[in-house]
């Protein structure tokens, strides 16, 4: 999923999938993230952010 | 859109289909284990299977997380849901799991207070926005899973929400991997490792296989041309007389796993002595329950529950399918008394259960060829 906005306070982003369905993600596992990074969401909780890892 | 496109290109998936093609040995039959039940499903709708050498064979893992929940598991559930005031919330999947005479959906039909929610945050605010009730959480799946409800289970604390618990059902795929390994029933020359709980866990976790048991281990992705670089790996290390763990899923997948994550689950999780595996019977310490810390968070001491052992129906072969010892299609009632709409056995529910999977896509391959 595609991150469209970060609420860093409570954790959690505004995220956009293949779809076009968006929904809220827990961010905890993943920070920081940024809008723009994709994210790998499992059960409302990002576990992996997909740039960060290339990068790596 | 990007990271899923670009891996179902036809093109390129034909170019890797030659070069597995090209790579296999005449005369040699070659059988490799898609551990999770994600794989499962990209085989038979992408048609994968069909792309491959006829002596390619994909045998079908133990890693769908609702298929391995045992019968009994599922009563202990209805048992929770029909407590009064209780609001029980599980993953849709769970729903329609057949226990020993009903499913959760038919306990909701009979009354009882049952919703499905898309993550144990849902279940969490559910609890917030009711006070007075009391409100389980259902928490099922592999390592993939149990961060999120370890998260909200931390939340929970934090947020001093004490009308909300957990009945915690998790489980690790390692124990279930050596139990298949050890079994004189299945001979395997390959893996392809469990690219979501590889995120987790990482790939140290796999490095028993080629070092005990000689097997070698390619970690891959979910889309269709991950899956035929893995298989087309797997294959380069037997030529080459390698046996390693390689990891094809770099996009997603750390060398050491989500270290954070695994910081989580050690705090809220300890593992079980035993627990029991729908087919696998009682495999050691393949089971997670919440530790000491959270013990008041934990269903199962809030409330009575069963706890009772329910054999299989004897119809259903879930087992022998998810230990990968017969096709889904060779099950006695696939496709006949045993449906997606009505299913006896778990592997039908879930659509990373082998048997629903292939019920929905790869039949109507088979029906071609039988024709």
């Amino acid at each position: 999923m595609t991150v469209l906005r970060v609420d860093a306070t409570r954790g959690l982003a505004l995220c956009i999938d293949c779809s076009g369905a968006r929904s809220s993600v827990e961010t905890a596992l993943v920070e920081p993230v940024a809008a723009g990074d994709e994210l790998l969401v499992h059960a409302g909780t990002a576990i992996a952010t997909a740039t960060k890892v290339q990068r790596q | 859109m990007r990271f899923v496109d670009e891996y179902r290109d036809a093109e390129l998936g034909r170019v890797v289909a030659g070069e597995i093609l090209a790579a296999v040995e005449p005369g040699r039959h070659y059988k490799f284990m898609e551990v999770c039940g994600g794989h499962t499903h990209s085989i038979y709708k992408y048609g994968i299977d069909d792309l491959l050498p006829a002596n390619v064979e994909l045998v079908h893992g133990p890693g769908c997380p609702v298929c391995v929940i045992p019968m009994g598991r599922v009563d202990d559930g209805i048992a929770l849901a029909h407590h009064d005031g209780v609001i029980f919330t599980c993953f849709g999947d769970m729903m329609r799991v057949p226990g020993s005479d009903s499913s959760l959906l038919d306990a909701k039909a009979a009354g009882a207070d049952v919703r499905m929610v898309y993550s144990p945050l849902d279940a969490l605010r559910i609890a917030k926005q009711n006070p007075h009730r009391q409100v389980v959480f259902f928490a099922i799946g592999f390592e993939t899973t149990a961060p999120s409800t370890a998260l909200t289970l931390k939340r929970a604390r934090a947020e001093r929400v004490t009308n909300f618990s957990c009945m915690c059902s998790h489980v690790t795929i390692v124990p279930p991997l050596r139990a298949l390994l050890e079994s004189p029933d299945l001979r395997l020359d390959g893996f392809i490792g469990p690219g979501h709980v590889s995120t987790i866990v990482g790939a140290r976790p796999f490095e028993f296989i080629p070092a005990d048991y000689g097997k070698p281990v390619v970690i891959a992705g979910f889309e269709p041309l991950d899956i035929l670089q893995a298989i087309s790996m797997i294959l380069r290390q037997l030529e080459a007389g390698r046996c390693e763990v390689e990891n094809q899923y770099t996009r997603v997948v750390p060398y050491e796993g989500n270290l954070r994550a695994l910081e989580v689950m050690a705090e809220v999780f300890e593992l079980r002595p035993h627990f029991e595996w729908r087919g696998l019977g009682f495999i050691s310490h393949s089971g997670l329950k919440l530790s000491d810390a959270y013990a008041d968070l934990d269903a199962e001491q809030r409330f009575p529950v069963p706890g009772l052992r329910v054999a299989d129906p004897k119809a259903c072969q879930c087992g022998e399918v998810l230990k990968g010892v017969i096709k889904p299609w060779e099950c006695k009632v696939f496709g006949t008394a045993c449906t997606p709409e009505r299913p006896i056995g778990t592997c039908m529910v879930s659509s990373e259960g082998a048997c629903a999977a292939y019920y929905n896509f790869g039949r109507f391959a088979r029906e071609r060829e039988v024709v």
